[in-house]
């Protein structure tokens, strides 16, 4: 088999060769249009903006020698946030953000549009496996300690891209419009107002209405491809230009180290090649094998007998609103935010404050453990608007006799 | 300092408005009669209870008083003024018949109202008023019995003892008296039969103030069992479809010529019940031999309507299916509702016996239902193709895993 495939190899390499040359040693003019016209064009571009000279000089970046698979989870969401942007952008072609047509464009995507079962349920599942590679892109952040200075900023940015990211899920949730997506926004929305002081301005600013309705799928959709895009780009850029700038932190309790490592090129880029394939891969199986289902059209007037959870973050969500109530997710996302202070308290370059590594671990185990047991649960139908349970009326006995 | 100010403006108020036509609305406004009358009214003294309960009910809202059923003086403060002249204190069942009746059966009265003034004549016809005004037996009820005496609520009321959801439990308090009813030779049963019937679910759990209490089937003033030609009349008030296509049958022939309980035959009375399909042919031997034609025509009956029922709920698994798959149904579900109303016609057309008929609307369902099916499997047919997507994926990614792999192995020689 290795034998097959180093001859292969040679085969390939050889013929590449020989094509190189005939291209060389050519005297046909019309063979040497193409490459001299492309000539033509690029060679004034790159006098002006020396974009090969940049390419040449990302390719022969070295990385440090720790550098290896697990440093691969921040690519593979940046990779998933990329396939999220195509298929949504494929999807923004049909899907129409009206009360009234959203459920039949879902519908219409679904089953009238070429392989829109795939981008559609290929954009649904990278929703959920953004969530969790970037947890876990976190995670390894966290117990790596490379949240210390001098990356408190990355770190700050990182939490700020999770954030989005879950705005991201959350606005695109209701865009299906049916049942699930309409009463698990009421519900989740319902315990926002909760929070003090803030909770009832954010419910209010979102809903656009005393209810869930079309202003709200508005509001929702504008968010997810308009503003919340712009946000996540910006994060981004500001993100990858700080690890640039600060390199990537070595591992827990190791000094950081001027020696060049592994090239960028090929071997981080290789590495980065196959993990994408292979996520790619996983993506497409998913999406094949598991279609994210379409409940009843939405209605306002007539909770579904049951809600089923289509995302991470609302298996999370529910599992903390019924089996802590709003104090609960309140106290959660509080957790989740406390991340972001964790630099100014621990910023020993070698040891770690134990009542950080409590909070990390409450976080994340917590997060894992959530996701499993909401992911379990089919939930009856929320409490808002459901009509109160009947009993058998017993006749009225006045005492007035 | 304020305050004065306050009862300046009202005192101002008040003048004007006794000179003004303009605040005359004020004045209209008053509480009703009876609480304008309780400064000179004695009756309260003495019994605070009973105006307690009177002024919730419609008597009170209406201007009536103590004296006008009670007679004696209202404005004696103590009983031997008070107690005076056309004073006939508390009423027997037979007098409160009476007395009920010269206001309600005056038309003249009872006009404004928009009540009928046949009560009395009704309940004269009621088994309750042969024994009462007829036998002069005060173990049946009058009508302080059902509407009570002083808190007199109209059936509108969910507090009163005769609306719809309150009737049953009226009328079980005597009806599930057991001494009472062994006197009469009845059973006590009726209102825990009527609870599990679907015209109790209906009422109770459904709250379908449509469905018959007690007196939807006997008659509230005229109650009365119906007689056995009757019970087909009684159901088909309700059931108009089902009592012509019944009529219509063997079974209506046999119920008019008093040989058979109508309705009741095949659904029992208080614990009135739909057959199930599957039981159909159970229900039917039960009174015709097995082997008979009868019983053969059972057979076929049930098999028409399981085979529909089946083909329905088959049907609605299907637009189920498709709804959670993103199909558009909007059509489906329009065909759908065509094959129910064909079901709803056959649980209808049943009760005629025609089998041809059953036959005919049976393949229909049946047609209906298969066309939804065949959409429901041709999106589980893409679905399975979707899946064949999978292999030319995987082998191009396990081609570059093991490309990249040897590449990278290559790299770190």
């Amino acid at each position: 088999m290795a034998n097959l495939l180093d001859r292969t190899r040679d085969a390939l390499s050889r013929w590449r060769r020989r094509f190189r040359g005939d291209l060389k040693e050519s005297t046909d003019a019309s063979f040497l249009t193409a490459p001299r016209f492309f000539g033509l064009l690029y060679g004034p571009i790159d006098r002006s903006l020396p974009i090969d000279q940049a390419l040449r000089k990302a390719l022969a970046h070295r990385l440090p020698a720790h550098v290896g698979w697990r440093h691969a989870l921040g690519g593979v969401a940046y990779l998933l946030f990329m396939v999220l942007v195509v298929t949504g952008v494929l999807l923004s072609l049909h899907y129409r953000p009206s009360s009234e047509e959203a459920y039949g464009s879902i519908q219409h995507i679904v089953n009238g549009v070429t392989f829109g079962w795939l981008v559609r349920d290929v954009h649904v599942w990278s929703a959920t496996l953004i969530v969790i590679v970037v947890l876990a892109h976190m995670a390894r952040v966290f117990f790596d300690g490379a949240y210390k200075p001098p990356r408190e900023t990355s770190w700050l940015i990182g939490l700020l891209l999770l954030f989005v990211v879950i705005a991201f899920g959350a606005t695109g949730y209701l865009l299906p419009w049916d049942q699930w997506a309409y009463w698990t926004v009421t519900e989740v929305l319902n315990t926002v107002a909760v929070f003090p002081l803030l909770g009832g301005l954010i419910v209010t600013a979102l809903t656009g209405d005393v209810f869930v309705s079309g202003a709200t799928l508005s509001r929702f959709f504008a968010l997810h491809v308009i503003i919340l895009p712009w946000i996540a780009f910006a994060l981004l850029i500001f993100h990858f230009r700080m690890i640039r700038t600060q390199g990537v932190a070595p591992p827990r309790g190791a000094v950081e180290s001027d020696t060049p490592g592994v090239p960028f090129f090929p071997h981080h880029l290789l590495r980065s090649f196959l993990v994408t394939v292979v996520v790619l891969a996983i993506v497409i199986t998913l999406a094949t094998l598991f279609p994210r289902p379409l409940a009843e059209l939405a209605s306002p007037v007539e909770p579904p007998n049951e809600l089923v959870s289509t995302w991470v973050v609302v298996d999370v969500s529910l599992a903390l609103i019924r089996f802590f109530g709003p104090w609960g997710f309140t106290f959660f996302t509080l957790l989740g935010l406390s991340m972001a202070l964790i630099p100014l308290f621990d910023r020993h370059p070698e040891r770690r404050h134990r009542l950080v590594t409590a909070l990390g671990v409450v976080f994340f185990v917590g997060f894992a453990i959530l996701w499993l047991v909401g992911h379990q649960l089919r939930f009856s139908g929320p409490d808002v608007g459901a009509p109160p349970p009947t009993e058998i009326a017993e006749p009225e006995q006045s005492g007035a006799e | 300092m304020k305050r004065g100010w306050i009862a300046v403006a009202v005192a101002t108020v008040a003048v004007f408005g006794e000179s003004h036509g303009a605040l005359s609305i004020t004045v209209q406004d008053a509480p009703p009669q009876v609480a304008a009358a309780d400064t000179v009214y004695g009756c309260v003294l003495c019994h605070a209870d009973k105006r307690k309960a009177f002024i919730e009910g419609i008597h009170s809202e209406r201007g009536i008083g103590c004296h006008d059923c009670h007679g004696g003086d209202p404005t004696g403060l103590e009983t031997p003024t008070a107690h005076t002249g056309t004073y006939v204190g508390t009423p027997d069942k037979l007098a409160t018949v009476e007395l009920c009746g010269s206001c309600h059966s005056d038309p003249d009265r009872m006009r404004q109202y928009g009540l009928h003034v046949g009560q009395i004549a009704e309940f004269r016809t009621s088994r309750h008023g042969q024994l009462l005004l007829g036998d002069r037996n005060t173990d049946a009820p009058t009508c302080t019995d059902c509407h009570d005496a002083h808190t007199i609520l109209t059936p509108d009321n969910a507090r009163s003892r005769v609306h719809p959801t309150n009737i049953p439990g009226t009328c079980a308090g005597c009806h599930q008296d057991e001494n009472l009813m062994a006197q009469y030779g009845l059973t006590i049963d009726q209102f825990e039969l009527y609870r599990e019937s679907a015209h109790g679910v209906g009422l109770f759990e459904g709250q379908n103030f449509a469905a018959p209490s007690c007196v939807g089937c006997h008659g509230s003033h005229a109650a009365l069992p119906p007689q056995v030609t009757e019970i087909a009349n009684v159901c088909g008030q309700c059931h108009v479809l089902v009592r012509r296509a019944f009529d219509d049958g063997p079974h209506g022939a046999a119920a008019q010529a008093g040989s058979l309980p109508g309705c009741t035959a095949c659904h029992s009375n208080h614990q009135t019940e739909r057959v199930p399909p599957d039981a159909i042919a159970e229900t039917c031997t039960e009174c015709h031999a097995a082997d008979s034609r009868a019983a053969r025509l059972g057979i076929q009956a049930e098999e028409l309507i399981v085979g529909a029922e089946n083909d329905l709920l088959a049907a609605d698994e299907a637009i189920e299916e498709l709804v959670v798959a993103g199909w558009q149904v909007s059509d489906l579900r329009f065909r759908y509702q065509t094959a129910l109303t064909d079901y709803l016609q056959i649980a209808e057309l049943q009760h005629s016996l025609d089998v041809e008929q059953l036959e005919d609307l049976s393949r229909r369902v049946g047609s209906i239902s298969r066309d939804i099916r065949t959409t429901a499997e041709v999106s589980e047919e893409q679905r399975w193709e979707h899946k064949l997507l999978l292999v030319p994926v995987w082998f191009l990614t396990l081609s570059a895993i093991v490309l990249g792999w040897f590449k990278l192995r290559g790299l770190k020689e």
